[in-house]
C-alpha cells in the first residue's frame, strides 16, 4: 500500500480525537482550568522542550538499559530451555507464575530492596521484559522444523553451529515479537516506576504536574509517553523486517 | 564387498498401546555405484528404512553396514536428500549448500568455491544469492540435491525427493539427478511411491510390503539408459512391478 496513504490512515483516529478535544473546549463542556485546549500543551512542549527533553532521557535510558539486560539474560536461557527438555520441565511451572505478577506489584518491594532511584526503577523493566522475551524465545526454538534438525545430524553439525545457525535463526522473528511485547511492558512499567521510586523522567514529571495542578503539562507528559511508545514499536518492526528479509512472503505481514 | 548390507534389520514402535512392527527382518546389499529404488504403499516401513541408514533411528536388531563399517548416528560418507522442508528459510541458496560442509569444519573460502561449482553443476548459477521461498519447487530440491553432493558421499539417501513437484519438472529433476549420479557414481537409496519413477531410475527396485514391512521381491531394470517411457519393455516392468505391488493392496483391503 501506499505509504502516505498508511500514514493517513493511521493518523485519522488521532486527528479526530484532537478535534473532538478543541470541539470540548471551545464548547466549554469542562472546566478549561481541567481540561486545557489543544494550543495550550503545544505552549508546554513550546516552552518547556530542554526539561521534557531531559525527562524523556532519563527514561529512555532507564527502558533502553532494562531491555538490555533483559535481552542478555532472556534470550539465551530461552534457547537452552527451548533445546533441553529436562530444564523446561524444570522452569515451565516458575515462568507461568511469574510472568502472570505485574511488574506494577513488585514497586513496593523494589523500593523497601533498592531504595528510591535508578536502581529499582531499572529492575523492574528487566522483569517485566525477561517473561515475553523468555517465553518467545522458547516458543521460537520449540517451533523449528523437525526436519532443518534431522538436516543437521545427517551432516554431523555440532551444538554451536545448530544453535548459532539454525535454533537461533529459527527463532528469531518469534523473539522480535517478544522484544516488542517486552518493550511495551517496560514501557509501561518505567512510567508507574517513575510516579513512585525516583525523583525523574516522565512518570515523575506527570506526577509533579498533578501536585502543581497543572492539566496541560500532565497532558503534555501523556502525549510524549503516547508518541514515544509509537516510535519504539515501529522501531522493532522495522528491525524485524530488515533481519527477517528470509520470512517475506511466507507469512502474512504483522 | 558391497557398499551397503544390511542383515535381518527390524524396528517397532510403540504408538501408545498399539506396537507396530516398520520394518522385519529386511535384509539388503547394494554394490558400489549402484541405484536402489525403495518401493511400496505407504506404511511398508520404506522410509523408516531410509531413516535407519540415516542414522537418524537405531535399529531394533540387525546389522547395518556401510563399506563394512557399523553406521552410529550417521556415517561420514552418508548424505540424505529430504522431500520437503529441507532447506534453511533464512539461509540463501549458497548458504545452504555450503552447510554440509560447515559442519566439517571446512574452511570458508573452500566452502564457497566448491558451493559455486556444484550450484553451476545443477544449473541454479546465478540464484546463488536468493533464499529458499523466491524458488520453485524443482529449484529448491536442486540445491538439496547439490548440498548433498558437496562432501562427496559415497552412499546418497533420498526421501521421496520429488513427491512434490508437478508430472513434468519431476521427469526433468529425474533425468538430471540420473547425470549427476553418472558424474559422481555415489550408490543411492531413492525412496518413492511411483513405479514409473522407480522403472525409470532403479538399477534394482526393492518393492517392499506392509504390517510387518517387509523385503517383498527385488526387480531388477535391465533396460540400458536413457530409458524411454514409450518403450514397449519399459511399459511391460512397470506392469509387472504394478502387479506386485497390487497383491499387497488387495491383501490390506482383504479382498
Amino acid at each position: 500500500m501506499n505509504r502516505l496513504l498508511t500514514a493517513a490512515l493511521g493518523l485519522a483516529p488521532l486527528a479526530l480525537l484532537l478535534a473532538l478535544w478543541q470541539a470540548a473546549t471551545t464548547g466549554g463542556w469542562y472546566t478549561s482550568v481541567l481540561l486545557p485546549p489543544p494550543i495550550e500543551v503545544a505552549r508546554v512542549f513550546g516552552a518547556q522542550w530542554p526539561d521534557l527533553l531531559r525527562h524523556v532521557g532519563a527514561s529512555l535510558t532507564r527502558v533502553c538499559v532494562g531491555l538490555a539486560i533483559a535481552c542478555i539474560t532472556a534470550i539465551p536461557l530461552g534457547l537452552m530451555i527451548g533445546r533441553f527438555k529436562w530444564l523446561d520441565q524444570i522452569t515451565d511451572w516458575t515462568i507461568q507464575i511469574f510472568r502472570s505478577l505485574p511488574g506494577i506489584a513488585l514497586i513496593p518491594l523494589a523500593i523497601l530492596f533498592f531504595g528510591i532511584g535508578d536502581k529499582p526503577a531499572i529492575i523492574l523493566i528487566t522483569l517485566a521484559a525477561f517473561w515475553p522475551l523468555i517465553i518467545s524465545t522458547i516458543f521460537g526454538v520449540k517451533s523449528v522444523e523437525r526436519t532443518l534438525l534431522k538436516v543437521a545430524r545427517v551432516a554431523r553439525a555440532g551444538d554451536a553451529l545448530v544453535l548459532r545457525d539454525i535454533l537461533l535463526p529459527s527463532a528469531l522473528p518469534s523473539i522480535l515479537t517478544g522484544l516488542r511485547l517486552a518493550a511495551g511492558a517496560g514501557w509501561l512499567t518505567v512510567v508507574t516506576a517513575e510516579m513512585m521510586a525516583v525523583k525523574s523522567g516522565l512518570g515523575y514529571y506527570i506526577m509533579y504536574a498533578q501536585t502543581t495542578f497543572r492539566a496541560e503539562e500532565i497532558i503534555a507528559g501523556i502525549v510524549t509517553i503516547g508518541a514515544i511508545g509509537l516510535l519504539f514499536d515501529q522501531g522493532i518492526r522495522l528491525l524485524r523486517h530488515r533481519i527477517c528479509r528470509w520470512q517475506e512472503g511466507l507469512v502474512l505481514e504483522s | 564387498m558391497s557398499l551397503l548390507e544390511l542383515d535381518a534389520v527390524s524396528k517397532t514402535y510403540r504408538r501408545g498401546q498399539e506396537v507396530v512392527q516398520a520394518l522385519d527382518s529386511v535384509s539388503l546389499s547394494a554394490g558400489f555405484g549402484e541405484f536402489i529404488c525403495l518401493l511400496g504403499v505407504s506404511g511398508c516401513g520404506k522410509s523408516t528404512l531410509l531413516q535407519i541408514l540415516a542414522g537418524l533411528e537405531p535399529a531394533d536388531s540387525g546389522a547395518v553396514q556401510i563399506e563394512g563399517q557399523p553406521i552410529a548416528g550417521g556415517h561420514p560418507n552418508a548424505s540424505v536428500v529430504f522431500q520437503e522442508h529441507g532447506l534453511f528459510p533464512w539461509m540463501t541458496v549458497e548458504r545452504n549448500v555450503e552447510f554440509n560442509m560447515k559442519a566439517r569444519g571446512v574452511g570458508a573460502a573452500e566452502r564457497r568455491s566448491v558451493a559455486r561449482d556444484f550450484i553451476n553443476r545443477v544449473g541454479l548459477a546465478g540464484f546463488e544469492r536468493r533464499y529458499p521461498h523466491e524458488l520453485s519447487g524443482g529449484m529448491r530440491q536442486r540445491v538439496g540435491i547439490a548440498r548433498a553432493l558437496t562432501t562427496r558421499p559415497r552412499l546418497l539417501l533420498m526421501d521421496e525427493p520429488f513427491g512434490a513437484l508437478d508430472a513434468q519438472t519431476r521427469s526433468i529433476m529425474q533425468n538430471q539427478l540420473l547425470d549427476l549420479w553418472q558424474d559422481y557414481r555415489a550408490t543411492v537409496v531413492f525412496v518413492t511411491h511411483s513405479v514409473d519413477e522407480a522403472v525409470f531410475l532403479a538399477d534394482r527396485i526393492v518393492i517392499m510390503s506392509p504390517r510387518p514391512g517387509r523385503v517383498r521381491s527385488i526387480v531388477p531394470v535391465a533396460q540400458p539408459r536413457p530409458r524411454d517411457r514409450a518403450d514397449p519393455a519399459f511399459g511391460q516392468c512397470v506392469g509387472e512391478v504394478l502387479g506386485l505391488i497390487h497383491d499387497d493392496l488387495r491383501h490390506l483391503m482383504g479382498a
